[in-house]
């Protein structure tokens, strides 16, 4: 866990240092530290699981874990690129773990071939981070609650087409640190020169502001009423994509599986239903999503998952080194706008 | 009814399949950039990168690993990238996309042009030669947690340099040289030390102390009577400091004492500078040996480099380096020249050493090797993630291009933390192209204001038309009824013409002179405004730009600081960048209501301390 830093090798070896000369310089020492006594959990090696394990594993944590039952399909080759093309029919996570290894031999990678379903609460406990991918809504709900529970931080994340959503549970009491500028008093010895100009902020000392941010649970995030008058009026400030996600994820939950280019006029129409029926349970307006949505939001697009996947990827960072302000609590991104918000859902 | 290829349209993803694009660099972005084409489709790429790989590009240039170190960039980035999908067809050019052989044909070949550069000669040249070839260029930049892309199309949208970008601040000579303030003074006096004793020696590099220094405010006759004494003592004005190292046998403890107490004691005694300023204090050799403690190193529990030693630990340091080097100098031989390089450690030792005692004579809080190299080395942080937040987005920008629908294309901010409308990516609408423009314009026409009689062809050439107006290869033609040419871009045409002055060849206030860049193609009119008057270092002036041209801020009066830093125009790291300066402005964009409101990021200020401002070296817009 990350408070046991302190009985870690508090000395970063030359190579590393050689290595992480860049975002050291970006992030500091202490949290690059942190980072290296973490250990994160990535279930679902799809288009954007991929982009997370490759942004993890660059910055240095401990260890990952990739996690995933399914198996190569022709498609996957083309989706990701840590599967050799040669790859077909191997398991997905067994055939990502060598090309994942190479990014950064420092980083413990192992694979891991089990669904997500089958493992049993225990499991999650060796992790820092859980990070979850290609998951059910259920199964997300289940995993994050038991987590937060226990300190431990959880992402969830998914890309359909041009769509891609992120979500975040960092726990009720999340502490972090951010650097801000020291503030001088022009009396002050400044001692960064002999005539240094009179500024009241020496741009070169900074000091380290304690904070705290609160997250609720994925559950609650989902289950937002919006008949109160408090959330009509908030509507207007509410961005589509929330609700497009409960479309998709009730797709995924009554299929088993996403939007299939292969199918796509069952496909579509089945998503129109889905968006008519949630919209009338969730009591809001029909007109929020129009029909467009339907032929773009199939398969995992390349460039949304390097989108999504560098915003999550940079999450589970933060989250991990403790530094900097966590997006609170989703984000959303439109890749046809080019459209990338941060929202909160949940109670107050 | 709609067909699709994986997430895309048919029509599109047949495109992908057919289509030819180039991609300008291969690292952080490059990386990135190239993963996404590969995997969104795109059969046939070229990209082109000079650059050999580092281990410092290893935490996010993700298609490189340490066996690959010191190959070259675009060459692994293709072979990487073709694991991913056998049968693309990508080709790789180790070399500077600004070599003559790419040309404005080798441009047309492609529907879109990527750029994926870290410097602002990189960018001014595809910049042009995209519009020379009418091809749209997707530009694009990251600085640590910060991003943008952009798209650029002729006629349509700004080019890149249509908006003046803040040229590079450089230091006063005298500043440099006699009344350092900050440390970043004498890390720039540090890098011409290095450049006069080992390196290339430049007259704009001078370490001694400035007899000319007119807040020394020295009567002529004294001025002389100095000159003449300072000349008794064997001074550098007379003997190059090279020469004079020479002499010594680069005798690390006479270098010492040279420039960290006689010449400190010469500055000294120009006495009317320090009557406002505390004054400098000078070491000796021998007294600093006597009085060390060995318990000043302390270690801590950080990068040992972030450590700031103590004098003597700094003046054992300096000694190392110098020997170091002078030995790196011997063998290479007569004549010898090193380059200074951030990585080359006692290259970098020197700077830090001979920066840091500099700063505690003049009474500043040193700077540990890591700090020091940041500014020095013109070092700015990366990540991976950012890097892919951007080419990601490129690659969708590159799609709306090539679906016909280009008036989606938008700017696109990345923000660290979400703006009042909740938004961590901004997209903004493209701007038309200004009308003032001096590239994009129909008939594009500047005017300079220099001195005529001490302006010399080779200054126009290199300073003027290559460094300010981004040329490479320029021909100029007076426009005096006769056509005389001025300068040639053929090799040795001009020689002869290089040490005259502009006066020489009837240049006067009011003469026009045709510039092009064929390779460019790309003709300016250049508009000569003869004056007397320049400031002090100031060599010219563009008329119709203030000094540091960056809008106004909208509301608040907040201190102003953040680095420009060094020139990346070479491929070497710059030694004779003129300096750097601290300043923190906004990033803006201009509104209809000529207005400004501030969007966005930007880009870095030093380690650890973020702002907005403009990247004055280019690395990330």
């Amino acid at each position: 866990m990350i408070d046991m830093i302190e009985k870690e090798d508090p000395i970063i070896s030359e190579e590393e240092a050689a290595q992480y000369d860049r975002q050291i310089r970006l992030w500091g020492l202490d949290a690059q530290k942190r980072l290296r006594g973490s250990r994160v959990l990535l279930a679902g090696l799809g288009g954007l699981g991929a982009e997370v394990a490759k942004n993890l594993i660059l910055a240095g944590v401990k260890g990952l874990t990739l996690l995933d039952h399914e198996q190569v399909s022709e498609e996957s080759c083309r989706a990701q690129f840590l599967v050799p093309v040669t790859a077909q029919g191997q398991n997905r996570a067994q055939a990502s773990l060598e090309r994942a290894q190479n990014l950064n031999p420092m980083v413990e990678v192992h694979a891991d071939s089990t669904r997500v379903e089958d493992k049993p609460d225990d499991f999650f406990l060796q992790f820092d981070a859980v990070c979850l991918t290609g998951c059910s809504r259920d199964l997300m709900v289940r995993v994050d609650q038991l987590c937060s529970q226990r300190n431990i931080k959880v992402f969830c994340g998914d890309v359909y087409g041009y769509y891609g959503y992120m979500f975040s549970n960092l726990g009720k009491e999340h502490n972090y640190v951010e650097e801000k500028p020291k503030l001088v008093k022009p009396t002050e010895n400044s001692n960064d020169g002999p005539e240094a100009k009179k500024a009241k902020v020496d741009p070169n000392e900074t000091t380290m502001v304690k904070k705290t941010a609160s997250f609720c649970a994925l559950k609650e995030a989902l289950e937002v009423d919006w008949t109160t008058e408090k959330a009509k009026a908030a509507m207007k400030r509410t961005p589509v994509d929330y609700f497009l996600l409960h479309v998709l994820l009730k797709f995924r939950t009554d299929k088993g599986r996403d939007p299939d280019p292969q199918s796509f006029a069952e496909d579509s129409q089945l998503l129109k239903q889905i968006r008519d029926d949630v919209l009338e349970a969730l009591a809001v307006s029909s007109d929020l999503l129009s029909d467009d949505f339907t032929s773009y939001c199939f398969s995992e697009m390349s460039p949304v998952c390097a989108v999504v996947g560098g915003v999550l990827g940079q999450e589970v960072v933060k989250a991990l080194s403790q530094r900097d302000p966590p997006h609170r609590n989703f984000f959303f991104f439109d890749g046809r706008k080019g459209n990338g918000v941060v929202d909160y859902f949940g109670p107050n | 009814m709609v067909q699709l290829v994986g997430p895309l349209r048919k029509e599109l993803a047949d495109s992908l399949s057919t289509c030819k694009v180039l991609v300008v660099g291969a690292g952080g972005i490059g990386c990135e950039l190239l993963k996404n084409l590969v995997l969104t489709g795109f059969k046939n790429i070229e990209v082109i990168d000079l650059d050999t790989i580092d281990v410092s590009n290893l935490n996010r240039q993700f298609l490189f690993q340490k066996k690959h170190v010191g190959k070259s960039k675009a060459q692994v980035a293709k072979e990487s990238a073709l694991q991913f999908c056998p049968t693309a067809n990508i080709t790789a050019y180790h070399d500077s996309i600004m070599n003559p052989d790419y040309n404005v044909e080798f441009f047309r070949q492609f529907v879109l042009v990527m750029n994926a550069l870290d410097n602002r000669a990189a960018r001014n040249h595809v910049n042009r030669m995209c519009l020379a070839a009418d091809i749209p260029l997707i530009e694009s930049g990251t600085a640590g947690y910060l991003g943008q892309v952009t798209v650029i199309k002729k006629g349509m949208t700004e080019c890149y340099e249509c908006q003046p970008k803040p040229t590079q601040k450089t230091f006063p000579g005298c500043t440099i040289r006699n009344t350092p303030s900050e440390p970043i003074h004498c890390i720039v006096w540090a890098k011409y030390l290095f450049n006069q004793l080992f390196g290339e020696e430049d007259a704009d590099q001078e370490v001694s102390p400035d007899t000319a220094d007119p807040e020394a405010a020295w009567n002529p006759e004294d001025a002389t009577a100095r000159a003449t004494a300072s000349e008794k003592d064997g001074d550098v004005k007379r003997v190059s400091t090279k020469e004079w190292a020479r002499s010594t046998g680069y005798d690390p403890v006479k270098l010492f004492n040279k420039l960290f107490k006689d010449d400190i004691m010469y500055l000294l005694t120009m006495d009317k500078l320090w009557k406002k300023r505390k004054a400098p204090t000078p070491l000796d050799w021998l007294q600093l040996e006597n009085t060390a403690c060995p318990q000043d190193e302390a270690p801590g529990s950080g990068l040992k480099d972030q450590q700031v030693l103590s004098v003597w630990g700094l003046c054992q340091m300096f000694q190392h380096s110098v020997e170091t080097l002078r030995s790196q100098l011997q063998e290479k031989g007569e004549g010898a020249e090193l380059v200074w390089d951030k990585d080359d450690p006692p290259a970098m030792d020197f700077v830090t050493s001979a920066a840091n005692l500099r700063m505690h004579i003049f009474s500043m809080n040193m700077k540990s090797r890591f700090d020091v190299k940041s500014m020095a080395g013109n070092i700015i942080p990366a990540i991976a993630t950012t890097n892919a937040v951007i080419a990601g987005l490129i690659v969708l920008e590159g799609l709306k291009i090539l679906s016909g629908e280009i008036e989606s294309c938008r700017t696109i901010f990345l923000n660290k933390c979400p703006n009042l409308r909740k938004k961590l990516l901004v997209p903004c609408i493209l701007d038309p192209p200004s009308a003032n423009c001096y590239v994009c314009v129909s008939k594009p026409e500047v005017t300079v204001k220099l001195n005529v009689h001490k302006t010399m062809v080779l200054s126009l050439q290199d300073r003027i038309l290559k460094e300010r107006f981004g040329m490479v290869a320029p021909d100029v033609q007076i426009e005096d009824g006769k056509g005389t040419i001025l300068i040639s871009s053929e090799e040795g045409e001009t020689d002869a013409n290089n040490n005259k002055f502009l006066s020489d060849f009837g240049i006067r206030n009011g003469s026009r002179l045709q510039v092009d860049d064929f390779l460019q193609d790309y003709t300016l009119l250049v508009n000569v405004l003869h004056t007397e008057e320049l400031e002090r270092d100031v060599e010219f002036e563009v008329v119709g730009e203030a000094p540091d041209k960056a809008p106004p801020p909208q509301t608040n009066q907040e201190e102003v600081n953040s680095i420009t830093n060094g020139n990346k125009d070479s491929a070497q790291p710059s030694t004779s960048s003129k300096g750097q300066q601290k300043r923190r402005t906004y990033c803006y964009k201009r509104l209809k209501t000529k207005t400004f409101s501030r969007v966005g990021i930007l880009i870095w200020t030093e380690p650890g301390v973020y702002s907005m401002s403009y990247c004055n070296q280019g690395a990330c817009l």
